[in-house]
C-alpha cells in the first residue's frame, strides 16, 4: 500500500469500486463483497439515470426492489480486483455497470479486507 | 486395506467471487418461500420473468419436471362450466393457426385445419401428460433429510449437531456415519469427504474443475441443483434475504452450502437423471379417423396438408391449454372491460357519504364492499392492506418481531406493543394466560418426549385429549365461545404504541414528519377527498382457521401474511392526532372536526367486522358508530351467504368451518382472482365482479406527475401479480408448484410442510384451495388484467419510466387496458413494444 504524507497528515491508496444495479439485484452483489472479504459497503438507493434502454426511475414509495442502487466498496486492490472479476460474470446475465478508481484514505484500517478463505 | 479410488487432485480455475456470482445466479431459479408463520405468496416462476410468459412456461416446466399448463379435460370443463367463451376460443384457434385463410386451409374433402384443431381442443383425448415418480430420488432425498435435521426450528427433541459450523460442514461433519451416504456415493464419497474443501465456495469451485464443466456452462448446472429442490433452496433464501439475523443465528446457511452438497454428491457419481417423463401426445389415428381421412386421402393431400395435419395431431397438451388460457383470459376481458368502459364517465357521487371505510385491495374486499354499499350511503376505496405503513411489531410475549408490511419493503418503524388504554387487567390476564399456556406447552414437550415419560404422557393426558378432540368435531362453535369466555380476546387487550420505539425507548416510533406523510399518502394515493365523513373507517383482514397450516396464506399479503388491523390501528391513531391534522391542512386537507378515525379488521372467514378501541370513541360517534356496526353485519351476512353457495354449503356451516379443527377449506382465499383495477370507485361500483378484482383506489386528476400511478403499479400491482401467478401456477401442476393434498401433509421444522414423511418443503398452495372435492378446479388458470383509468400518456409514462412495468407488461406476465377519462376509449399494451414508440404501442380492443 502507497501512502501519501501531506504534513501531518497520512492518506493511503486502496481502490474503489462503484456499482449501479437494479435494485432487485443487490443481494447479488453484496454475496459477491462478503466473498471478496469486503467487510462495509455504502448503498445508494433510488438512483435515476439514463441508460441503454432510457431512462430510469428513481423513487419508488412502496417498493425497495424496484429502480436501481449504488454500492460503493474502498479495499485493497487485490479484493477490489476480486470483486470485479466476479463481477464480469454478472454482467454476463445481468443489467449494470462498475467503476474502479484509485482512492486514498485516512483510516485504512476500516477498509481492510478480511481473509475469507478457510 | 484401503479399497478406496484415488481422487485426482484438482485445481479450481473459478474466484471465489466467481462462484459467488454464479451461486447468486442459480439462486434465482427458485423465489425465497416464506415459512408458515407468515405465509405470503410468491411467484413459483419469478426467476424467469425475464423471459415471455409462454418461454418462461416452457423453461421452468423443463427445469422443474412441471406441466406447462392445466390438463386438458381440466380445460374442458372449465368451458362447460362458462368460464370459457367456446366462441373466443375458436378464435384464439384460428389465430394460432395464422388467421382465417389458414385455419379454413382444406386438408381433406370438408376438413379444414381449424376443424381438426377445434376436434383435438374440444373432444378427442389427449396425452398422458407429465409423469413423474411419487419418491424423490435417492440424492434429493439425502440432501432433503438434512435440510429438515438442519433447519429444524426447535421442533426436534435432538437437535442436529454442530449446526454452528454451517449447513455444508455440519452435513460433512455427519455423513461419514450416515449409511444412506455410503451407500449413495461409496468409497469414492468417503474419500472425497476427507479431502474437499471445507469453504463451500471453494468446494463448488474445486467440483467445476473435478467435473470439466467449461466456461458458461457452470451456471447452468448450479441452477440444476436448484431447481431439484425447490423448497428448500427457496426456504434458504428467504432465510438469507428477508428474515431477521436472530432467525439464522448460530446455525448459518446460504445457498452455496447446498450446492456444495450437490457437487459432492455429482462428484461421487450419486446424480439421478431423468425424474420425469412427457408421453407423447400423438393422436394422429383418433383425429384421421374421426374426419374419416383415411391413409389413401393423407397421402394424396399436397405437402403442406400432411404437414399441417401432423402438427395439429402433434400438439401437446401444453400447448392445447395455452389456447383455452388465452381464450379465458379474452373471455373475462370481453366481459369486463366493456362495463368498465361503460362507467368510465360515471359521476361520483355528491351525497355526503354515512361513513367512508377504506379496505385493502384483496380481492375479497370487493364483494364485501359492494354488500355494504347496498346497506346505505357508504363511500368505499381500496387502498393497500398495510396502509403505507412499513412496520415491524413487537408483540407482547412474541421473541421475534412481526413484520407488518410487503416483503418488497424492509421495516423502517419498529412498534412496541402495550395494554390498551382502559384494558390494563384484561392485558394483564392476557399475557398470565399465554405464559401459562407457553408453560404447559413446554412441560408436555419435554414429558412427550422424554424415553421414560412418555408412554405415561400418552395415558395420561390421552382421555383428556380425546374428550377435547370430540368436542372439538361434534360442537366446535361451543367449545370456541366457552374458551373465549375464559380467555379475553387478544385482539383489544393490547395495542400498537406510537409513541415508543420497541428497541429505543426514548424515541417515538414516528416523527411527526413521517405521522405527516402516512397520512398524506393515504389521501394521495387514493384519492380520497376532504371533507371526511364523520366516522371514516380503515378496515385491515384476516382469516380464521384451526389446524390449519396455511392459515396465513389466508391473512392480508400486504401485511406480510398477517391480519392487518395493528397497521389500520396505528394509521388511526395518526389521523385522529390533532397536530397531524393542523399539518395536513396546511397542505389543503381540511380533515373536519367532526371527523373520528376508527380502526377495523374484516375477517374474510366469517365476514364478521371487528371495531378496535371502541372505549376511545367519543360519546358525539356511538350513534354513527352503532349505525355502521348494524350495516356491517348485515353486509357481513349478505356476503357470507354469496361464498357458502360458491363453497358447497350452508352459510352457518361456513362458520362452524373457521373454528373446526377438521377443516380443509375454510374459505376460498383469493382463487378466481382475475384483475387488478386502478380507479375510483365509480367505475367499479355499478358491476359485480365476482370478487376476483383487486380494487386499488386513484384519481387520475390529482396525480398530474404519475407518482401516484407509479407507487400503484409497482408496489400493490406487483403483489397481486405474486398471488396471481401462485394461483396460476399452483392449479396448473399442483405437486410441483403447489403443496398437494392437505390430508397427506406433514409440518416440518415449523416453516413449511412436506408430502408425507420427507422430501422437499412444498413451494404453493394446496389442492384444496383451488379444486373442489370432485377434483375440478375452481380457480381459472389465467393471467392478470389490469385496467387503469387515466389519460394514456400519463400511463406511457409511467411504464416507460420503471422497468419493473416494462418486463411484466412487456413480457405478458400481466395485460395492460388503459381507459382515456374523457373518451372511454379502452387500448391494450401490446406485448414486446419498444419503450420509444408511443402511438405504436397500443392496440386497440
Amino acid at each position: 500500500m502507497n501512502n501519501t504524507r501531506y504534513g501531518e497528515l497520512s492518506l493511503h491508496r486502496l481502490k474503489k469500486i462503484e456499482i449501479v444495479m437494479n435494485a432487485e439485484d443487490h443481494g447479488l452483489v453484496e454475496d459477491l463483497l462478503k466473498a471478496a472479504g469486503i467487510g462495509g459497503w455504502t448503498i445508494i438507493r433510488d438512483v435515476a439515470g439514463m441508460g441503454h434502454s432510457g431512462f430510469h426511475q428513481g423513487k419508488t414509495i412502496f417498493n425497495d426492489q424496484s429502480g436501481l442502487v449504488m454500492f460503493v466498496g474502498v479495499a485493497d486492490e487485490k479484493a477490489i480486483i476480486d470483486v470485479a472479476r466476479g463481477l464480469a460474470r454478472l454482467f454476463e446475465k445481468r443489467p449494470g455497470v462498475t467503476f474502479l478508481s484509485d482512492v486514498e484514505v485516512l483510516r485504512s484500517d476500516y477498509f481492510a479486507a478480511t481473509q475469507t478463505a478457510q | 486395506m484401503n479399497m478406496m479410488a484415488p481422487i485426482a487432485i484438482v485445481e479450481p480455475v473459478l474466484t471465489r467471487t466467481e462462484v459467488a456470482g454464479l451461486v447468486s445466479l442459480a439462486a434465482r431459479t427458485v423465489p425465497p418461500i416464506w415459512p408458515l408463520e407468515s405465509a405470503i405468496a410468491v411467484n413459483p416462476l419469478a426467476g424467469f420473468e425475464e423471459l415471455p410468459f409462454e418461454q418462461a412456461v416452457s423453461a421452468a416446466a423443463q427445469r422443474f419436471s412441471a406441466r406447462e399448463n392445466l390438463p386438458v379435460d381440466q380445460w374442458r370443463t372449465l368451458l362447460r362450466a362458462g368460464s370459457i367463451d367456446q366462441k373466443v376460443l375458436r378464435d384464439v384457434a384460428i389465430q394460432e393457426l395464422g388467421g382465417l385463410n389458414s385455419a379454413f386451409e382444406l386438408i381433406g374433402p370438408d376438413v379444414s385445419r381449424l376443424d381438426l384443431l377445434m376436434a383435438r381442443l374440444l373432444d378427442l383425448p389427449v396425452g398422458a401428460g407429465v409423469t413423474r415418480p411419487a419418491m424423490l430420488s435417492p440424492d434429493a432425498d439425502f440432501i432433503a433429510k438434512w435440510c429438515a435435521a438442519f433447519f429444524d426450528q426447535g421442533r426436534a427433541a435432538s437437535p442436529m449437531p454442530n449446526r454452528g459450523l454451517g449447513f455444508y460442514r455440519s452435513v460433512l461433519a455427519i455423513a461419514g456415519h450416515d449409511s444412506e451416504f455410503r451407500r449413495l456415493t461409496g468409497d469414492v464419497g468417503q474419500k472425497l469427504l476427507l479431502s474437499i474443501p471445507r469453504d463451500p465456495l471453494e468446494a463448488i469451485a474445486e467440483g467445476f474443475a473435478a467435473l470439466g464443466i467449461c466456461h458458461g456452462e457452470e451456471e447452468d448446472l448450479l441452477a440444476g441443483y436448484v431447481a431439484r429442490l425447490p423448497g428448500w433452496a427457496g426456504h434458504i433464501r428467504w432465510r438469507n434475504e428477508h428474515a431477521d439475523p436472530e432467525y439464522a443465528a448460530g446455525a448459518p446457511a446460504g445457498m452455496a452450502d447446498l450446492l456444495a452438497l450437490w457437487m459432492l454428491l455429482d462428484r461421487s457419481g450419486a446424480i439421478s437423471t431423468g425424474e420425469a417423463r412427457t408421453a407423447p401426445s400423438d393422436v394422429s389415428a383418433q383425429l384421421a379417423e374421426r374426419f374419416n381421412l383415411t391413409s389413401d386421402i393423407l397421402e394424396n393431400a399436397h405437402e403442406a396438408g400432411r404437414r399441417h395435419f401432423n402438427e395439429i395431431a402433434n400438439l401437446d397438451e401444453g400447448k392445447l391449454g395455452r389456447m383455452f388460457m388465452l381464450a379465458a383470459e379474452t373471455s373475462y376481458r370481453n366481459a369486463v372491460v366493456p362495463q368498465l368502459r361503460a362507467a368510465a364517465d360515471a359521476p361520483g357521487s355528491d351525497e355526503v357519504a354515512e361513513a367512508q371505510l377504506v379496505f385493502c385491495i384483496d380481492v375479497r374486499s370487493e364483494s364485501f364492499r359492494r354488500a355494504l354499499e347496498a346497506e346505505g350511503r357508504y363511500e368505499t376505496f381500496g387502498y393497500a392492506g398495510f396502509f403505507g405503513l412499513p412496520i415491524a411489531l413487537h408483540k407482547v410475549g412474541k421473541s421475534r418481531r412481526t413484520r407488518l408490511l410487503p416483503v418488497l419493503l424492509s421495516p423502517q418503524h419498529d412498534v412496541d406493543e402495550g395494554p390498551a388504554v382502559g384494558r390494563e387487567r384484561e392485558a394483564e390476564m392476557v399475557e398470565q394466560n399465554a405464559e401459562r399456556t407457553q408453560h404447559t406447552a413446554n412441560l408436555f414437550d419435554i414429558a412427550k418426549q422424554g424415553s421414560a415419560t412418555a408412554f405415561t404422557t400418552a395415558e395420561v393426558t390421552g382421555p383428556l385429549a380425546g374428550l377435547l378432540m370430540a368436542a372439538n368435531t361434534i360442537a366446535p362453535k361451543f367449545v370456541e365461545r366457552a374458551v373465549s369466555r375464559l380467555r379475553p380476546p387478544r385482539e383489544d387487550a393490547f395495542a400498537p404504541s406510537l409513541e415508543k420505539h420497541a428497541d429505543h425507548g426514548v424515541h417515538p416510533a414516528f416523527t411527526f414528519e413521517e405521522k405527516v406523510g402516512y397520512a398524506t399518502a393515504l389521501f394521495k394515493l387514493t384519492g380520497m377527498k376532504t371533507p371526511t365523513a364523520r366516522l371514516v373507517a380503515l378496515v385491515g383482514h384476516g382469516g380464521s382457521a384451526v389446524n390449519n397450516p396455511y392459515a396465513a396464506a389466508l391473512d392480508c399479503g400486504a401485511c406480510g401474511g398477517h391480519a392487518g388491523g395493528s397497521n389500520a390501528r396505528i394509521l388511526t391513531a395518526i389521523l385522529n392526532d390533532l397536530d397531524v391534522r393542523a399539518e395536513l391542512a396546511k397542505r389543503g386537507m381540511n380533515i373536519p372536526d367532526t371527523t373520528r378515525f376508527i380502526a377495523a379488521e374484516h375477517n374474510t372467514t366469517t365476514d364478521e367486522v371487528f371495531i378496535f378501541d371502541q372505549a376511545t370513541i367519543p360519546e358525539s360517534h356511538r350513534p354513527d358508530l352503532s349505525a355502521l356496526m348494524t350495516s356491517l353485519a348485515r353486509a357481513g351476512s349478505a356476503n357470507r351467504e354469496r361464498r357458502s353457495v360458491l363453497l358447497g354449503r350452508s352459510a352457518s356451516d361456513v362458520l362452524t368451518g373457521a373454528v373446526h379443527w377438521g377443516e380443509v377449506r375454510p374459505e376460498w382465499g383469493l382463487a378466481r382472482n382475475a384483475a387488478f383495477i386502478v380507479g375510483p370507485r365509480s367505475l367499479t361500483r355499478s358491476i359485480d365482479l365476482e370478487g376476483r378484482a383487486f380494487l386499488h383506489s386513484y384519481d387520475w386528476q390529482s396525480d398530474t406527475d404519475g407518482s401516484a400511478l407509479t407507487t400503484i403499479l409497482t408496489a400493490p400491482m406487483v403483489v397481486a401479480q405474486w398471488i396471481n401467478c401462485q394461483y396460476l401456477f399452483s392449479t396448473i401442476d399442483n405437486d410441483r408448484y403447489g403443496s398437494g393434498n392437505k390430508i397427506t401433509q406433514n409440518v416440518v421444522g415449523g416453516i413449511g410442510v412436506l408430502q408425507g414423511n420427507g422430501g422437499d418443503l412444498k413451494v404453493g398452495l394446496p389442492m384444496q384451495s383451488l379444486f373442489g372435492d370432485d377434483g375440478t378446479a375452481f380457480h381459472v388458470p389465467q393471467r392478470l388484467l389490469t385496467v387503469v383509468l387515466a389519460p394514456f400518456d400519463l400511463v406511457e409514462s409511467v411504464v416507460a419510466s420503471n422497468d419493473i412495468l416494462e418486463r411484466l407488461f412487456g413480457n405478458g406476465w400481466v395485460s395492460l387496458v388503459v381507459i382515456d377519462p374523457e373518451t372511454g376509449k379502452a387500448l391494450r399494451w401490446r406485448r414486446n413494444c419498444e419503450l420509444s414508440e408511443s402511438a405504436a404501442t397500443h392496440q386497440s380492443l
